[in-house]
């Protein structure tokens, strides 16, 4: 028989120890997403402190298989203080945040972007976003996580969670549309040459 | 490139962190879990029975004083008027024969759902972002009612190609002025789509998950026995686990593929669960009427209903009713609701024409 989150939770809340192996599950996945929005220098501490205040918490999970909502949850809580911080690093994102495409990619993909251009507008169209828009956005991409698991990590209703993804990602495509363009392969080629 | 698949990039070398500090991450929780409880954690509000199965049973051989009505093996059930008509429609259930998918022909599975979509208007965020930092509060929020339908058609040989349509949705009911502009903001979303997947798969690999057979056929076919296994998986999930055991059995009834004789199976353990009622003698779904049977769950300002006809056994779909107002929607507002009619056809739809009528 195979062992959820739940049961693991549930285990926890009479030998403490059983959380480590919640950690062991999703300490990665939990670092990851905090380490693309703030940087690593916050990701090793937040991280930490995640999974501390989940501890503290553990009566009151109410999540069933998978804690990695309720996770996530609490390490979007957490990096609300962070919140200029993290607003002032999308303002001076970089074609370097982009993770280099490769070129096959773009020998097949039928739009084809200029990093240097798309990154500032990208990054303050990111920073423009009310928090509760940008949480949404940034669990779906970052954490991975469906609708439900979203609306479920910020404790916000299911149609609430897809008003905001939907205005968010509208306003995102809305800054980067002018440096996304149609590229077929001749004018590529004349373009690079 | 759309925004999703570029922000997904973003960031995405982001740097793992070393196995050295892994470990002492992992060290410093466990020095924390094995430190004595401070005081104030003695003081918190003890959490009534929600904690359920094994929890409950540890925490009362640990304190030995907990003592609640309604255990396991103390039913109360159903009040009984809910339980007279779950039982009528349980025995007609009985008698059903589901429609078989011959070669060639598909099941077709149309899902008829209306939900709320609840935000803030272009205006009250903007005024959030340049007073409160972007925070949103109860009052900034509204909502209107959007329609979301959809159908999956499943091939007699599962590993045929299966078809998926889904229509746009579009806003179908709104609550005042400002519920009014925020949908006409939010527009139309999507357009109407149709999808194939081979064998039941999506480009990634990942299966349409469907109540299957192999589902249906693990679980135990005595009411009290499942009633068992629903509070065991669904663990401490949801406002209470009775009503969360109700919300399990939608959600199951709601796929549309559950056979007769175990639906049949699920209106004897919705009969089981405490405070389950009557919450409407004539409750119309998508033009077909039944019994709505729900149960309150005060805490959480919500009740889950499914609706039933008791004469033919049939689940004609289940809702979410409001209790208190919230986000311009008035008491008693549907936030969700689905409607599900399962049939056999000889061929899978070439376009989206379900989305015209």
């Amino acid at each position: 028989m195979s062992t959820h989150d739940g049961d693991i939770i549930v285990r926890s809340l009479t030998h403490g120890a059983a959380f480590a192996d919640l950690y062991d599950r999703h300490e990665r996945v939990v670092h990851r997403y905090i380490g693309r929005r703030l940087g690593t220098a916050f990701a090793e501490d937040i991280t930490s402190e995640t999974f501390l205040v989940a501890f503290a918490r553990r009566a009151s999970f109410t999540g069933g298989l998978d804690a990695r909502p309720w996770l996530l949850g609490i390490a979007t809580v957490l990096m609300q203080k962070h919140a200029r911080l993290e607003a002032r690093a999308w303002r001076g994102m970089l074609a370097a945040d982009i993770a280099r495409i490769h070129v096959d990619d773009i020998e097949t993909a039928d739009e084809r972007m200029d990093a240097d251009g798309l990154a500032p507008h990208l990054g303050t169209a990111l920073a423009d976003l009310s928090r509760g828009d940008r949480d949404v956005l940034l669990l779906h991409t970052f954490g991975d996580l469906d609708y439900a698991g979203i609306a479920e990590a910020l404790g916000i209703p299911l149609g609430t969670v897809r008003s905001r993804l939907s205005r968010a990602r509208r306003k995102v495509r809305a800054a980067i549309a002018p440096h996304v363009s149609p590229a077929p392969g001749r004018e590529r080629e004349h373009h690079r040459g | 490139m759309d925004e999703i698949s570029l922000l997904n990039r973003v960031r995405a070398d982001v740097p793992e962190r070393t196995p050295d500090d892994v470990i002492r991450g992992r060290a410093a929780l466990l020095r924390a879990i094995e430190a004595p409880p401070a005081p104030a954690r003695s003081r918190r509000p003890h959490r009534p029975w929600i904690w359920v199965g094994s929890a409950v049973a540890a925490t009362c051989a640990l304190t030995g004083v907990f003592v609640f009505g309604g255990a396991l093996g103390a039913p109360v059930g159903a009040d009984p008027a809910a339980a007279a008509v779950l039982g009528s429609a349980a025995t007609a259930a009985r008698s059903v024969v589901d429609p078989v998918v011959g070669p060639g022909q598909y099941l077709e599975i149309q899902t008829d759902a209306v939900y709320a979509a609840s935000g803030t208007t272009e205006a009250d965020a903007e005024v959030a972002r340049q007073e409160r930092d972007g925070n949103l509060e109860d009052g900034d929020f509204t909502s209107f009612l959007e329609s979301d339908v959809q159908a999956l058609w499943v091939p007699a040989d599962r590993s045929g190609d299966w078809v998926a349509v889904r229509c746009a949705r579009t806003a179908v009911q709104t609550f005042g002025p400002r519920s009014e502009t925020f949908a006409a903001e939010m527009g139309i979303v999507g357009g109407d789509s149709r999808q194939v997947f081979p064998a039941g798969k999506t480009e990634y690999g990942a299966p349409i998950t469907m109540f299957d057979a192999d589902t249906a056929a693990d679980l135990p076919r005595d009411p009290r026995q499942l009633l068992e296994r629903i509070y065991e998986e669904n663990g401490s999930a949801g406002p209470s686990r009775d009503g969360e055991a109700l919300v399990w059995l939608a959600d199951r009834l709601r796929s549309g593929t559950v056979p007769a004789e175990l639906r049949s199976v699920f209106y004897e353990t919705a009969a089981l669960i405490p405070g389950v009622t009557i919450t409407e003698e004539q409750a119309t779904l998508n033009g077909r009427t039944g019994t709505a049977i729900g149960r309150d769950e005060g805490a959480n300002g919500f009740r889950q209903d499914i609706i039933i006809d008791p004469e033919t056994g049939a689940f004609i779909g289940e809702r979410q009713v409001l209790l208190t107002p919230a986000a311009d929607m008035p008491a008693g507002t549907a936030t969700g609701s689905t409607s599900v009619t399962t049939t056999v056809v000889d061929a899978a739809p070439e376009g989206t024409s379900l989305c015209a009528g």
